[in-house]
C-alpha cells in the first residue's frame, strides 16, 4: 500500500503543474509587489533600490489619503448594504412558511452573475442626469429631484459603493440564508416557547449562532471594499478630479498611466498589509469563542 | 401558539417583494431598453414593456460593433480556463489528500494562501512577468493567469472532498492489481464528479466575468472578452442607447441563463468556500 500510494513519478505528476503554475503566477508576483515597493523602477530597467523613499513619499501624498478614505467609505458602505439587508432578507425568507421563495431567492442572486462591467453601464445607464432610471423614477413621482449622481464629488464614491452593494448583496444573501437553515429550528422554537418575540429570538439567538458567517461576509465586504477598482475604473476613472480614487486605483495610474511602477507597488503593499491586518482583526474580535451546535 | 409565531410579518413581507423588485428591475429595464428607440426610451415610455419590439438594435450590436468577437474570445478563453483548472486541480488534491509524501500538508495549505491574494494588487509584477515571457496581447496571456488564480479555491474544495473517501477503495483496488494511474481515473474521477460539476460552474462565472486582468493585458481588438469589450459602449453608443442594451443583454445571457436553469448548483457552487476563508 505504501508503495502503491507513494509512486514518485505519480505524485511529482500529479503535483509539480500546480504548484509550478502557482508559484510564478501568484506567488512571485506577490512577493514581488513588496520587493519593488523598495526601488524606483519604470517597468523597463532594473531600477535603482532607494529604500523606504517611496513609503515615506506615499505618506506625504495627499492621493493617497484620498484613496485611503475612500476605501473606507466604499468598504463601509457595502458591508453595511449587504450583511444588513441580507440578514433581513435571509432571516425572513428562512420561514417556510413565506411564499414565492424560489422566485424571490433568484431575485436576489441574479447580478452577483453578472459582469462587473455590464453592472456598471447599466448604473451609468440608471444614474444618467437626464434620462436615468433613477431620475425618471423622481420625475415620475413629481419630485424634482434631478440630479447628476456621478459628477457631483461629494456623492460620487458613495453612488459607486451602492452599484457594488447592489451587484453583490445576493451573494450575502446566499450566505447567511444557508447559515440561517442550518441551525436546527428547536433553537428558536424553544427560545419563542420562553416569550421571546420573533425578531428579539432572532437576534439572540439566530444570529450568534451565525457567527462564523458573519465573520465571513464582513471580510468578503471590507477586503473587497478597500480593493475596490473595476467599479471606478469603468464608471467614474476616479473623478471627478480624485474624489473617487481608491488604493488601487492609485496604484493601477501611477504604474500603467504615469510609469511609475515602484511607486504603485508601494500603494499596493500597503494594501496588502491593511487587508491582512483587517481579516485578523475581525478574527479576533467578532465572537471570538467557536460556537458549537 | 407556533402556528401564530410561524406567521411573518407583513412588513418583511413588503421588505422582501419590494427588495425583489430593487434588486430585478434594472435588469427589466434593460432588456425593455434593448428593444426601444431613443424617443420610447427618453419620452414616451421609460418604465414599461417597449410598444414595439426593435429587433434590429440587436442587429446593429451585433453588426457594426464587436460583440460576436468579444463573445467567441470569452468563450474560447472560459472553456480553456475550465479545462485547465479543473484537471490541475483534481491531480493536486487527489495528491495533496491520498498519495504518500512528505510536505504534502505543506504543499496544500502553500496553494490555498492565493485565496486571500486579490489579483488587483498584483498587477504590475504580473503584467511585467507576462511582458517577459513575450505573452502580452496572446490567449495564453489571460488563461495561465485566470487558471493560477483559480486554483487555490479549487484545489481546497477538492482536497476536502477527496478526505471524505473511504481508504478501503483504494486498498481494494491496489489488491485487484490496478495501478495508481488506473486508481485516479477510473474510481476516483468517478467519485467526485458532483464537486467537479460545482467547480465547473464555479470557474465559469469567475472566467466569464473576470476584468481587471483582462484590463491590463490586452489591449488588441482582436482579442478582447466580453467585459473588456463592453466597457467603452458608453463611449461609443451614447446616442444608441438601445444598441447598448442589446449588447449587453447578449453578453449576460449565459451566465443568466445557466444561473437559472442550475440556480441551487450555482448557489453552492459560489458559497461553497464560506466555511474555510475568513
Amino acid at each position: 500500500m505504501n508503495k502503491f500510494l507513494g509512486n514518485k513519478t505519480a505524485i511529482l505528476l500529479f503535483t509539480l503543474p500546480t504548484i509550478l503554475l502557482f508559484s510564478v503566477i501568484v506567488m512571485w508576483p506577490t512577493l514581488q509587489v513588496f520587493y519593488r515597493s523598495l526601488y524606483d523602477w519604470n517597468g523597463l530597467t532594473e531600477g535603482t533600490f532607494i529604500g523606504l523613499d517611496n513609503y515615506k513619499r506615499l505618506f506625504e501624498d495627499r492621493l493617497f489619503y484620498t484613496s485611503l478614505k475612500n476605501g473606507i467609505i466604499f468598504a463601509a458602505v457595502i458591508a453595511v448594504l449587504q450583511i444588513g439587508i441580507g440578514t433581513v432578507l435571509a432571516l425572513t425568507i428562512s420561514n417556510k412558511m413565506v411564499r414565492g421563495r424560489k422566485f424571490l431567492r433568484i431575485s436576489y442572486f441574479i447580478p452577483v452573475v453578472l459582469s462587473v462591467t455590464v453592472v456598471c453601464q447599466l448604473w451609468l445607464a440608471m444614474y444618467n442626469g437626464e434620462y436615468g432610471l433613477i431620475n425618471k423614477v423622481f420625475e415620475a413621482l413629481g419630485i424634482s429631484y434631478r440630479q447628476d449622481w456621478l459628477s457631483n464629488g461629494d456623492t460620487a464614491i458613495y453612488a459607486v459603493a451602492v452599484v457594488n452593494a447592489w451587484q453583490n448583496m445576493g451573494y450575502h444573501f446566499a450566505l447567511l440564508l444557508a447559515a440561517a437553515n442550518s441551525i436546527p429550528e428547536q433553537y428558536l422554537e424553544a427560545a419563542k416557547i420562553d416569550g421571546a418575540e420573533k425578531w428579539k429570538a432572532h437576534w439572540k439567538v439566530t444570529i450568534p449562532l451565525m457567527s462564523e458567517t458573519y465573520k465571513f461576509c464582513l471580510v468578503l465586504a471590507i477586503t473587497g471594499g478597500l480593493n475596490a477598482f473595476a467599479n471606478m475604473q469603468i464608471m467614474t476613472g476616479g473623478g471627478p478630479g480624485t474624489d473617487t480614487y481608491t488604493l488601487t486605483y492609485m496604484m493601477y495610474r501611477s504604474a500603467f498611466r504615469v510609469g511609475e511602477y515602484g511607486y504603485g507597488t508601494t500603494a499596493a503593499a500597503f494594501l496588502i498589509i491593511e487587508c491582512l491586518i483587517v481579516t485578523f482583526a475581525i478574527n479576533r474580535l467578532v465572537a471570538r469563542e467557536r460556537i458549537v451546535y | 401558539m407556533l402556528s401564530k409565531l410561524r406567521k411573518s410579518n407583513p412588513l418583511f413581507q413588503i421588505f422582501l417583494w419590494g427588495y425583489a423588485i430593487v434588486s430585478v428591475y434594472p435588469l427589466i429595464w434593460m432588456v425593455f431598453y434593448s428593444l426601444k428607440d431613443n424617443n420610447e426610451i427618453f419620452v414616451t415610455n421609460p418604465f414599461g414593456f417597449p410598444t414595439q419590439l426593435r429587433f434590429e438594435n440587436y442587429v446593429s450590436a451585433i453588426s457594426e460593433f464587436n460583440v460576436p468577437q468579444y463573445f467567441l474570445n470569452s468563450v474560447l478563453v472560459t472553456v480553456v480556463t475550465i479545462v485547465g483548472t479543473i484537471s490541475l486541480a483534481v491531480m493536486f488534491a487527489y495528491s495533496a489528500a491520498r498519495l504518500r509524501w512528505k510536505g504534502k500538508t505543506f504543499a496544500q495549505m502553500y496553494v490555498v494562501i492565493g485565496m486571500f491574494v486579490p489579483v488587483q494588487v498584483v498587477m504590475i509584477p504580473l503584467a511585467i512577468l507576462v511582458r517577459d515571457f513575450n505573452l502580452t496581447n496572446t490567449y495564453a496571456s489571460l488563461i495561465i493567469p485566470y487558471i493560477a488564480f483559480n486554483l487555490s479555491f479549487s484545489t481546497m474544495v477538492f482536497f476536502g472532498f477527496f478526505r471524505t473517501i473511504p481508504n478501503e477503495l483504494e486498498e481494494s483496488a491496489c489488491l485487484d492489481g490496478a495501478n495508481i494511474y488506473q486508481t485516479f481515473f477510473k474510481i476516483m474521477l468517478p467519485l467526485v464528479k458532483p464537486s467537479i460539476a460545482t467547480m465547473v460552474i464555479f470557474v465559469f462565472l469567475a472566467a466569464w466575468n473576470e476584468y481587471p486582468i483582462a484590463l491590463m493585458l490586452i489591449s488588441d481588438e482582436a482579442l478582447k472578452t466580453l467585459p473588456l469589450g463592453l466597457q467603452f459602449f458608453q463611449g461609443q453608443f451614447t446616442t444608441d442607447w438601445g444598441a447598448m442594451g442589446a449588447a449587453m443583454t447578449i453578453a449576460s445571457l449565459p451566465t443568466v441563463l445557466i444561473y437559472i436553469l442550475f440556480s441551487e448548483q450555482v448557489e453552492k457552487a459560489m458559497t461553497v468556500g464560506s466555511a474555510v476563508k475568513g
